[in-house]
């Protein structure tokens, strides 16, 4: 009864919270295991903005920022110039 | 003729591994093919009291792969079913008395002989684990609806997808639907979605693992018992047997009140 009181009020069923830690908490493991991942993914973000944009490869940078309960893909890259269309690879 | 290697595994300890393998290994002999349960957990051995056949074991596995024994001689005939065998554990040895290629070249010779090589992974994933893995062509990992054991249930299936082990299937054991319909324990779809690996089967939360176990029969041998049907099936798919997998979803009307009420 208490609980159903507090669900009321809006309290998250627990299941619900430990899903979405887990979301988090796998997704951070997951990355950390392959530092080659990371290096694979950098190399194919700068194939698809080079189709688009002409970009400065040595200052690209992708990291992982962990929130609360989010992780986020923050990548910075300085762009030299932009493509009228896009260059087919 | 060439058998399936399958082995059980986990990460963390104490979700039910043992069980698993002793439970899916009595299944299939019941259906009459030829098994051997090689347990790999060399320094703390249980396969044996889960079978109850603690008091046959004169050579074990480290004797094996050392050249102590024949294979035979190690291999303990299950008390019930003439066509089931255990290999216990080594209890005073180290792990690294066994290495990945010994158990490679072990279960090839076993899976001639036999249909199925079910093999019980320790807890952890080190030198143990990596022996565990070495021989098999499929692997099943064993969890239950807790954040730790699915965290390393993850980092397990992380590792034997990157050792080149792709043929992986989940059983989570230990679920209480009666949580799970509270909303205080993650669903079957909650833990799929995380983990992404196909199902094989879920294990409801039952006393009767307890019993079965202080007895040392495996659950299978009984009738009527939800987890023993949960095994039957999950063993019965592992054979390549096309059983629907029921969710155990049965709303009924008091759900739907309660559920009304509660939202």
């Amino acid at each position: 009864m208490l609980k159903a009181i507090r669900r009321f009020f809006g309290e998250k069923a627990s299941s619900q919270m430990a899903r979405q830690r887990m979301q988090v908490v796998l997704m951070h493991d997951r990355m950390d295991i392959a530092p080659d991942i990371m290096e694979a993914l950098k190399n194919d973000i700068i194939a698809v903005l080079s189709r688009y944009m002409e970009i400065d490869k040595r200052t690209i940078q992708v990291d992982l920022e962990q929130g609360k309960n989010y992780t986020a893909l923050i990548s910075n890259v300085q762009i030299k110039r932009v493509y009228r269309h896009s260059m087919s690879t | 003729m060439t058998g399936k290697t399958i082995v059980v595994t986990s990460g963390k300890g104490g979700v039910g591994k043992t069980t698993t393998v002793a439970n899916i290994g009595t299944v299939l002999a019941k259906k009459k093919y030829s098994v051997v349960m090689i347990d790999a957990d060399i320094g703390l051995r249980n396969l044996d009291v889960v079978m109850g056949l603690e008091n046959r074991i004169v050579y074990n596995l480290v004797d094996i792969i050392e050249g102590k024994c024949r294979k035979q001689q190690a291999m303990i005939r299950d008390r019930k079913l003439h066509n089931l065998y255990i290999i216990p554990a080594a209890q005073t040895r180290e792990k690294t008395s066994v290495t990945p290629d010994q158990m490679k070249d072990l279960c090839a010779e076993l899976a001639e002989e036999f249909d199925y090589v079910i093999i019980d992974c320790p807890a952890g994933i080190e030198q143990g684990f990596k022996n565990a893995v070495a021989g098999a062509q499929t692997a099943i990992v064993v969890t239950t609806p807790e954040v730790s054991a699915i965290r390393d249930a993850d980092r397990v299936i992380g590792l034997l997808e990157a050792g080149l082990l792709k043929d992986i299937h989940l059983i989570i054991n230990r679920l209480n639907h009666r949580m799970v319909k509270k909303g205080d324990m993650m669903s079957t779809e909650d833990i799929i979605s995380l983990l992404a690996v196909p199902l094989l089967g879920v294990v409801p939360e039952s006393e009767e693992v307890v019993i079965s176990t202080n007895r040392g029969t495996p659950l299978v041998h009984d009738r009527g018992s939800k987890a023993g049907v949960a095994f039957q099936q999950i063993a019965a798919r592992l054979n390549g047997e096309d059983i629907a997998l029921d969710m155990e979803q049965k709303v009924t009307i008091m759900d739907r009140m309660k559920r009304f009420i509660w939202s």
